[in-house]
């Protein structure tokens, strides 16, 4: 381990990121934006009323802190890493005494800081025009901050693990974009999971795409219960140690495979 | 002698190359049913490099050069044969074993082009962990030694590619590496740059008694560093040693200039009696004759003794001549 050149990446990958702050500070938009179309249809959708126990007011608290929390635990990294394989840049990282691991966590972690500069002023202006409703406790704020940890963990090596499958197909990127997808029909993007069909709502709760994204959301909201909440962190557990494990599997055997092309 | 700090044996690295006629219909061909072809870039090379030594790594391009550096720096894996690098296996990419190398590349930048080379610097200090008053204490040197005080500040972005190059060399030392691996140092230098390269890295080679192994295509990189050349030809080891003895073994004559205080007449003629000289095309006054080094002494008493010589010099054939001549016939 090298924390102390871990802690001096992050520090550089920040001022190396605030030259380009404008690019991802639209970034940051272009994610919102179909998080608030879907706030603005199952709102039109609820009306005055109520929709499975969702209100107008509810569901915009649920897509406000989802928009927060799907920019914290989104993995921008990965797009990066298929492409450094593929052009030989990592070859740089590989002959210095550290993990490369440690330039794509010291990414994002400075990454999640420029985007919260941008997201956190944004919904909270929008929280003042729309009156969201959240019924915040002291419990589920406690369980919600491991919950959102974990998923940022869980969606970095998952997609981190799709990611190193470049060294042997050079464009697996394609594969980020499946997972992207599929986060957004069975992640609480497209709808919460409560308002899926019955038949997919069990399906939703056994893949890791909720755990990479809506979990936290509906522990902070108050959607789930104790028992609920308990298994789904079994089940993010479980899902958590297969994306490592995968990700130590497939980066142990890419290395060898690895061509260092250019140079 | 002392051991030898890289031992390589019968090292071979073949690559998989996906191969693809050109045109659509044999892109949706190569879809379903991809074509490969093996390469071979390093073929059984076997050499060792004894600690303090400068080796020019030599070839022309594709020759396997890169391929045996990326293999000894521990980026690629082997397909087969071994090689020790200061007692570890490069591959294996041991944290100790990267703390005591360098990989410069001339074509790679291990700079963050966003940010000052200062603040580049200090990151590969820590990722190196260098103590605060050792990496000042060799930044000031290393800043010293290439008089680049006025780079320090500005973005990477903004500078030369002689600039970059300086600060390329800067970041591989900082962490005082025992071995270097020199890629193409000088690729794409003015000549001016280039010299100031070359006399910064034989200093620090004497000062610091660093192990260097150099690939370039300038040969003047190569004459005025590396006095043991490895020659590298369809990734077959062709030479290994001296550099003046591969333009001996390649070009076993000397080249005689001269110049007659007055015209003399008939000098072709005269040339007859000596069989192993040639006479090259005069430029002006100047005549240039080529002589069996074991000949050089007989003839060049000879003409001094019997004609009018204003100025007579024997010189060796420049290194690039005899170095072309490996690249075209493809063995020493």
């Amino acid at each position: 381990m090298n924390h102390r050149g871990g802690w001096a990446l992050i520090k550089n990958t920040w001022q190396s990121w605030l030259q380009h702050r404008g690019f991802f500070f639209l970034l940051a938009f272009g994610w919102m934006l179909p998080l608030l179309v879907y706030m603005l249809v199952w709102s039109a959708a609820a009306g005055e009323g109520s929709l499975e126990g969702f209100s107008q007011e509810t569901l915009a608290g649920y897509y406000l802190i989802l928009i927060l929390s799907n920019q914290l635990t989104y993995p921008i990294t990965n797009w990066t890493v298929g492409d450094n394989i593929r052009i030989g840049q990592i070859s740089r990282w590989l002959i210095q005494p550290m993990s490369p691991l440690y330039h794509a966590l010291s990414a994002e972690i400075a990454g999640k800081v420029v985007f919260m500069v941008f997201s956190i002023p944004v919904t909270g202006l929008l929280a003042l025009l729309i009156h969201p409703t959240v019924d915040i406790n002291i419990t589920n704020v406690i369980l919600f901050l491991p919950a959102l940890l974990f998923a940022w963990v869980l969606r970095f090596f998952w997609g981190y693990w799709l990611a190193l499958l470049a060294f042997w197909a050079t464009r697996a990127d394609s594969l980020l974009a499946l997972q992207d997808t599929f986060i957004f029909l069975l992640g609480g993007h497209l709808a919460p999971i409560h308002l899926l069909p019955d038949w997919l709502q069990p399906i939703a709760r056994l893949l890791p795409f909720r755990y990479m994204s809506a979990f936290p959301v509906e522990i902070l909201t108050g959607q789930v219960t104790g028992q609920e909440t308990l298994l789904g962190f079994i089940a993010l557990t479980i899902w958590l140690t297969l994306a490592i494990l995968l990700y130590r599997f497939v980066w142990q055997r890419g290395i060898r495979h690895y061509e260092a092309v250019g140079g | 002698m002392n051991k030898p700090i890289i031992q390589v044996q019968h090292l071979t690295k073949t690559y998989r190359v996906p191969e693809k006629l050109p045109g659509l219909g044999a892109s949706v061909r190569s879809l379903f049913k991809p074509q490969y072809r093996d390469v071979e870039a390093v073929r059984d090379i076997s050499f060792e490099v004894h600690s303090g030594e400068m080796v020019g790594l030599i070839g022309p391009n594709g020759a396997g050069k890169t391929t045996t550096l990326k293999m000894l720096s521990g980026l690629l894996y082997p397909t087969s044969g071994q090689a020790t690098v200061a007692g570890f296996t490069p591959w294996e990419r041991h944290t100790n074993y990267l703390r005591r190398i360098s990989m410069v590349m001339g074509n790679r930048s291990a700079m963050n082009w966003d940010i000052p080379p200062m603040d580049s610097f200090r990151v590969l200090s820590q990722i190196y962990r260098v103590p605060e008053k050792t990496y000042l204490h060799i930044l000031d040197e290393l800043i010293a030694l290439m008089d680049m005080e006025a780079l320090m500040k500005k973005p990477v972005r903004n500078l030369s590619l002689g600039e970059r190059m300086k600060c390329e060399l800067v970041a591989g030392l900082l962490y005082q590496p025992d071995i270097l691996f020199l890629d193409e140092p000088t690729l794409g230098l003015d000549v001016a740059m280039q010299r100031r390269i070359r006399q910064f890295l034989k200093s620090y080679n004497t000062d610091h008694a660093v192990t260097v192994i150099l690939t370039s295509h300038y040969m003047a990189d190569v004459t005025a560093l590396c006095p043991r050349v490895m020659l590298i030809h369809h990734g077959r080891l062709v030479f290994d040693g001296k550099l003046q003895s591969l333009a001996e073994k390649l070009a076993p004559f000397k080249l005689i200039k001269l110049q007659f205080s007055t015209p003399v007449i008939d000098f072709e003629n005269y040339l007859q009696q000596f069989p192993d000289v040639e006479s090259l095309p005069r430029q002006d006054e100047h005549y240039s004759l080529r002589v069996a080094r074991s000949e050089v002494a007989k003839v060049t008493a000879q003409l001094l003794s019997q004609l009018p010589i204003a100025d007579l010099s024997v010189e060796d054939p420049p290194i690039e001549a005899v170095i072309d001549q490996i690249y075209e016939v493809g063995s020493v």
